[in-house]
């Protein structure tokens, strides 16, 4: 976590602080490396590495063919090798090319290797609706690479998270799938410091505290989740608010604390419910803290249809739906 | 020996017969150089042989043998420096000895003991070492291609004098990663060899069923880079071809593909019928009149460098240590039942400790 006397703090948006990260993390090691589509001159479609490469050249800063699975298959590769390759997807959609290597190479060369290769790599990619994006710059896949044990999964909901969990994701010894909220790209503001910390991969950290019922989400639904907060606190109802900030691992210990503490669980995300994260977490409250509930685990989250464009508001998950799924929970 | 790319003809030194059709001395090669190959082919065909009983004994479940292609597997191995990198596919444990692999290992890789180094992960298409910059192939076919191409930009990055050679049979030729990995190996001018063994069948299916083109190596021109069609049954220019596609890597100019005409005499595997495919007397004619190690053996002859009783006494020292090496990996212990956590990440987390302790309640440990 970031020590307590920071030198200079500033408001910075998601972009900016995914940006300082790379910078910071680019000049302290220099076998960091990033590529992806468009990341040069054109600064990546979010401007997210803008300016990267006349800061640290075209070795490092690697504009590459339009190829997702050379994206990831030459990251793995020079990961292997002993680069700390940083690969943006240009939308999360359009990571399906490359899947293949994520998840039969990627995620598994430490454990086929018996420990004696690893693949530190990052794969970074804006994910999420809200954006009028349609079917295929909206979806949510985080259902698949959670599934696949060796990948780490990490999903930031605010710009101080955005960099320290993206400095923490770079350090780490193992592949990492950061998906980025684009919805909150721009939209959200706060206090990011200048110099370099890590929020720890693994931590979900409670945004919110409540007593009466726990809501628990990630990413681009923890400002939705605060919003259905405000609504319940008005009839005098406190929610706790938990962002799980990394899917894979996921923190076992919040959970089970936030459960026993309130007894009521709503599970909120963007994603399809079949096969769902949510799922993965209500199993594990299930198991593990039955004894706890006081009402039934409610799922939120978008239909089980494919990501619609002109649809997009009857799809996403809105406060009021997390109100009515709240309230189904506490009146059992 | 001027060695080009895009050739009509696989580039050949020796003749089928072991008489030479290039001047096999303007090479480079020493008298020791060519012994050397040789013992190599027979090391490397023996340790096959003898992998391959493991399987009609009943305890490896399964095996895919390199014999027929022992040319093309030695011949572009041996010119690779110690730091240079290898990408192996399913078939290449010839080409991993070359570069340092052990047949104990080897042998502990197919019985699935702690002898392999990959501590038995992987069914037996072949471990790694990463002291010896072997990668651990892939199952998946196709896969290796784009990372080799990646470890070769990061070569060229890190502003080394390396190269990586990824292995691969004509099958791979026909996936996605192929051309991908083709795509971005010419686009970074990287230090990249790739190795297409064309051993004519991709388990039934013949390369004529597999793509339009008559040679594999034509397919270079369409990236912007050479192509080199080899006798992949003639060691020596097997050899020459990849050395000097390495040199030229090394000093900077890109990649290659080459493509190493050969055969192979076994099954596509174990779990094969090779029967039902293979048109009658073709396996018989490249086994009699096309054979990588006999060839070289005449070639040796003709010189005079090799004689019947340093065949029969290289015979049994291989012989020899061969069974020795096969005692070493039956003598090396199974992997931990718990292990099996081992290595999903860098650390448990809290969910496999969680996993970790129902297994050992389970075993009772
Ligand atoms: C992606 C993928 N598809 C199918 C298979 C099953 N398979 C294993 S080897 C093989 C044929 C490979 O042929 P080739 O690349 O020519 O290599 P060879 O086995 O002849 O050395 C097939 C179809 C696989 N392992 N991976």
């Amino acid at each position: 976590m970031a020590t307590a006397q920071v030198a200079k703090q500033t408001q910075s948006t998601m972009v900016q602080a995914l940006q300082s990260a790379l910078v910071e993390e680019m000049d302290r090691d220099k076998d960091v490396v990033i590529l992806g589509e468009d990341i040069g001159v054109r600064g990546g479609v979010f401007l997210i590495t803008e300016g990267l490469v006349d800061k640290f050249g075209t070795d490092r800063v690697i504009d590459t063919p339009l190829a997702e699975a050379g994206i990831i298959g030459a990251a793995v590769g020079m990961a292997l090798y002993g680069l700390r390759p940083v690969a943006e997807i240009q939308f999360i959609d359009f990571i399906f090319p490359g899947f293949d290597l994520l998840v039969t190479e990627a995620a598994k060369i430490r454990y086929r290797s018996a420990g004696q290769f690893g693949v530190p790599m990052v794969i970074r990619s804006p994910y999420g609706g809200g954006v009028r994006g349609g079917s295929y710059h909206s979806q949510s896949p985080e259902a698949y690479f959670v599934a696949t044990p060796g990948l780490k999964v990490v999903v930031p909901s605010n710009p101080y998270d955005a960099k320290g969990l993206l400095i923490a994701s770079i350090r780490d010894p193992d592949p990492v799938v950061f998906m980025e909220p684009k919805k909150i790209y721009r939209s959200v503001k706060s206090d990011v410091p200048a110099g370099t910390y890590e929020v720890p991969l693994g931590k979900a950290a409670v945004v919110r505290e409540g007593k009466h019922a726990s809501l628990i989400t990630f990413g681009a639904m923890v400002p939705v989740a605060l919003e259905a907060a405000d609504i319940m606190n008005k009839d005098g109802v406190e929610v706790e608010v938990v962002d799980l900030r990394t899917l894979q691992p996921y923190d076992t210990e919040a959970i089970l604390q936030t459960v026993g503490k309130t007894g009521h669980v709503v599970l909120l995300q963007e994603a399809p419910q079949i096969g769902g994260y949510s799922g993965e977490i209500a199993a594990f409250i299930a198991e593990n803290a039955i004894e706890y509930l006081e009402g039934p685990i409610v799922r939120v989250g978008g239909w089980d249809t494919a990501f619609p464009y002109a649809l997009e508001k009857a799809y996403m998950p809105n406060p009021n739906r997390v109100v009515r799924a709240l309230k189904k929970t506490l009146n059992f | 020996m001027d060695i080009k790319p895009f050739t009509a003809e696989p580039i050949r030194v020796l003749a089928p017969d072991g008489s030479t059709v290039e001047n096999a001395d303007k090479l480079g090669l020493s008298k020791d150089d060519f012994l050397t190959m040789y013992r190599w082919l027979v090391f490397v065909r023996g340790v096959d042989d003898r992998g391959y009983i493991l399987v009609r004994q009943g305890r490896a479940g399964f095996y895919a043998q390199v014999a027929g292609q022992e040319a093309a597997q030695v011949g572009s191995a041996l010119p690779l420096l110690k730091d240079d990198w290898m990408y192996p596919d399913h078939r290449s444990q010839g080409s991993m000895l070359v570069k340092g692999l052990t047949a104990t290992e080897w042998f502990g890789h197919v019985l699935g003991r702690m002898a392999d180094p990959t501590q038995g992960r992987l069914m037996p298409h072949g471990p790694g070492r990463r002291d010896l910059h072997i990668v651990p192939p892939a199952s998946t076919v196709g896969n290796k291609i784009t990372e080799a191409v990646g470890t070769a930009m990061a070569q060229r990055i890190k502003k080394r004098k390396e190269v990586t050679i990824c292995y691969m049979g004509d099958g791979a030729t026909s996936e996605g990663d192929f051309h991908v990995g083709m795509n971005f190996a010419a686009v970074y001018q990287a230090p990249a060899l790739l190795f297409v063994q064309n051993n004519q069948y991709a388990i039934s299916m013949r390369t004529d069923q597999q793509m339009r083109t008559k040679t594999i190596a034509e397919k270079a021109r369409a990236y912007g880079m050479d192509g080199y069609l080899v006798d992949g049954n003639d060691i020596i220019a097997v050899y020459a071809v990849t050395k000097h596609c390495a040199d030229s890597a090394r000093s900077g100019n890109g990649p290659s593909l080459i493509e190493a005409f050969t055969y192979r005499y076994g099954p596509h595997s174990s779990a094969d019928d090779d029967t039902r495919y293979r048109p009658k007397g073709e396996l018989e004619m490249w086994r009699t009149q096309r054979d990588p190690v006999t060839r070289m053996r005449k070639f040796l002859e003709s010189r005079g460098l090799w004689s019947d009783e340093q065949e029969q006494k290289l015979q049994a020292e291989v012989k020899a240590q061969l069974a020795a090496a096969m005692e070493e990996a039956e003598k090396s212990p199974v992997p931990e039942p718990l292990s099996v956590f081992d290595y999903t990440y860098e650390s448990l987390t809290p969910h496999l400790q969680w996993e970790r302790k129902q297994l050992a309640a389970e075993l009772g440990v």
